[in-house]
């Protein structure tokens, strides 16, 4: 608990960021019950349909408690120009019922976090299917947030124990270790990436997909990362409190992983938080390039995907790259964060 | 009294430089020894021999080690770490350095405590232990960096007494202190001996400060032991050339309006050593045999000199 009053009262930004960044997790798992359509719900009369305004005053001045929306219609499908239709009003409601989804996976249910009874709401418009990105945004989250965490889970699991060995220990151990590393970071990472890719068949399900890119992204990303830890290593096992801890008799491994990794910290908590965007990217290359998450499930990156190189979309319908925007908070709100860990992670500025 | 520890013959380098050569001593149970002698003679290095934490391109080249007649130079790293801070504590020249700045003090002495016992006994005990040496039970809760020097040194002495070992080795313990500080440690560290049962090897390159402090003082010049003896003895006549210069030119010994005395000659680097005796460069009664051979320890009285001087090598 104490490190959120530290962080609150050293680095303000970073404790801010640290709420959006719960707020978007917490989005992410409640996607089912925030959202107010499926993510494959197409509506196919309005297509590219922009986002919807929502009103407390109709077309009277007439002010009402309940905001409400106004219908959109396509009068020019070639053109893709929609009117609003002010003569009917259609209130927004807490709590309404829609179709039967399974919140979480578990739990049925009918009712979501609001929603209208008539007409339709598209808070952040819709994509040339007729998809309401709000919610795709929404469950796109689940991938991209995700993404970023397990992955930099397992590459800081494999930086931290090998490079921690390589250069604890040094000698042959290091030798070829850091051998294996420079094998790795030999490729450009992101030819690698594709190579990884290309090994694997094309026609996966989305979950092996998914666990797929997440596998090829932490690949990629430990060997950096134990490089570091080892140099790291390196320099602190020849500080004197590690001396001193071998002279308490204290055994090779709590060393190791008492004394030296959690010096690293200042460092490496950092640069966990900063490669998560790395992954975020990472993910939405690979979708750019349709090796990705594959439609119709939605991520960040193959939302993004579809707008690039299409002007038709980008000049008519710019609420498309909303997913950029997400992309773009979350990637700042880490990086204001690992700035502020580093400062709490040092008992000298307490 | 037994002997707790032991050094036979020890030679301690690489293939490229011997930084200690043929180190013999013994302690006795409840004793203070000190070792004495400039920057750089390998005081640091004897004492990390004798916990085996030498810096990784030094080894033990030959020679026996004897603790409680166990021969620890045979002994596992394993093996190592069960004596390490449970029989035999350090405390280190420079405290600040050698403690964790991540860690509370008590955390870190805490750490140490070998035997499995639950958290409210070791936080009990380390409390107990720090107002032993001083400190204030506050002092259970901050970080190295909160402490002074002095504060760190006493917590750094308690770290090293945490398991009640029977031998403290104390690196420059008072080296970084000044004077009332220092004072309150040697005198801390002399009532030690009588509450807690320990023998005490003492670094320091302050003669005085031995004499007063220990039962015995070792002289040692370029990782050799010149002298050994009792420490009145070695101080009010010192045998060996080197001690006599070293003792001559203690501040205490001068007259007033004196110009500052200094022994002439350079410290021998260890890459380059003299063949014979190292001191010889320096040394004013120096003979032919001096700049060839090592003097093998020679034993007068409760003494042993390494000086071609005594015995019978000057004619030949
Ligand atoms: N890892 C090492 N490799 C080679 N030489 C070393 C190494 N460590 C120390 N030495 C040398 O060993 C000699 C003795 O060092 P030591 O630290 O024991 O000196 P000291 O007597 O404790 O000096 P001080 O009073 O300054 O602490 C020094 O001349 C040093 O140059
Ligand atoms: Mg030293």
């Amino acid at each position: 608990m104490n490190i959120f009053v530290r962080l609150r009262k050293r680095n303000f930004i970073s404790y801010i960021s640290l709420y959006i960044i719960i707020f978007l997790y917490s989005l992410a798992i409640l996607a089912d019950f925030i959202s107010p359509y499926p993510y494959n719900k197409q509506f196919r009369d309005t297509p590219l349909c922009p986002p919807t305004k929502i009103n407390f005053f109709d077309k009277n001045g007439k002010f009402h408690l309940r905001p409400f929306v106004y219908e959109y219609k396509l009068v020019n499908p070639s053109l893709n120009k929609y009117e609003i239709d002010r003569n009917k009003i259609c209130p927004i409601y807490f709590f309404v019922k829609g179709e039967r989804r399974k919140i979480l996976g578990l739990f049925p249910s009918r009712r979501y976090l609001f929603g209208v009874k008539e007409g339709k709401i598209f808070l952040f418009g819709t994509d040339m299917h007729g998809r309401d990105i709000f919610s795709r945004v929404l469950y796109g989250a689940r991938i991209s947030l995700s993404i970023g965490i397990i992955g930099v889970l397992i590459s800081f699991f494999l930086g931290f124990l090998i490079g921690g060995i390589s250069g604890y220990f040094g000698g042959k151990i290091d030798n070829v270790l850091m051998r294996l590393v420079e094998i790795f970071m030999m490729f450009p990472s992101f030819y690698l990436m594709l190579a990884l890719r290309a090994v694997f068949p094309l026609n996966l399900s989305s979950f092996q997909v998914y666990l797929l890119i997440v596998i090829i992204l932490s690949l990629i990303g430990w060997a950096g990362l134990a490089r570091i830890i080892r140099g790291m290593v390196l320099s602190i096992k020849e500080e004197e409190y590690v001396l001193s801890a071998k002279a308490l008799g204290i055994p090779t491994f709590r060393i190791i992983f008492r004394h030296i990794i959690p010096n690293t910290f200042s460092y490496s908590i950092t640069a966990i938080t900063l490669s998560i965007p790395g992954y975020i990217l990472g993910e939405s290359t690979l979708s750019l390039l349709g090796l990705g998450i594959q439609e119709p499930y939605p991520s960040w990156g193959n939302m993004l995907s579809v707008c690039i190189g299409n002007l038709r979309i980008l000049s008519n319908a710019p609420w498309m790259l909303i997913p950029g925007f997400f992309i773009f908070l979350t990637i700042i709100c880490f990086n204001f964060l690992g700035d502020g860990l580093r400062d709490v992670c040092d008992p000298k500025n307490w | 009294m037994g002997k707790i520890l032991e050094i036979k013959n020890v030679v301690v380098g690489n293939e490229e430089i011997k930084i200690l050569r043929d180190i013999s001593f013994e302690v006795e149970e409840r004793e203070i020894i000190s070792i004495v002698g400039e920057s750089g003679c390998g005081k640091s290095i004897t004492l990390r021999t004798i916990i085996k934490l030498l810096p990784q391109n030094l080894n033990i080249l030959s020679g026996k080690i004897f603790f409680e007649g166990l021969e620890i130079t045979k002994l596992k790293e394993k093996e190592m770490q069960n004596i390490r801070g449970k029989k035999i504590g350090m405390i280190f020249q420079e405290p600040s350095s050698f403690l964790n700045p991540l860690f509370t003090i008590g955390n870190q002495i805490e750490e140490g405590i070998n035997e499995k016992v639950e958290k409210d006994k070791k936080k009990e005990r380390v409390i107990k232990i720090l107002e032993e040496m001083g400190l204030s039970y506050n002092v259970y809760y901050q970080y190295p960096h909160q402490l002074s020097g002095g504060m760190q040194q006493r917590a750094m002495i308690a770290m090293a007494l945490i398991n009640n070992p029977v031998l403290l080795l104390a690196d420059e313990p008072t080296t970084a202190l000044d004077v009332t500080t220092a004072f309150g440690i040697i005198s801390l560290l002399k009532n030690l001996i009588l509450i807690h049962n320990l023998s005490i090897i003492f670094v320091t390159h302050d003669i005085s400060l031995a004499k007063y402090l220990s039962d015995r003082i070792f002289v040692m010049y370029a990782g050799i032991i010149v002298e050994k003896g009792p420490s009145i003895e070695v101080y009010n006549s010192p045998l060996h050339p080197y001690t006599q210069k070293l003792i001559n030119c203690l501040p205490e010994k001068y007259n007033k309006g004196e110009k500052i005395k200094t022994i002439e000659g350079e410290v021998p680097s260890f890459k380059n050593l003299p063949l014979g005796c190292p001191f010889s460069p320096r040394c004013e009664i120096k003979n032919k045999i001096c700049e060839k051979r090592i003097p093998p320890e020679i034993k007068i009285g409760n003494r042993i000199v390494r000086c071609f001087k005594y015995g019978n090598f000057m004619e030949s």
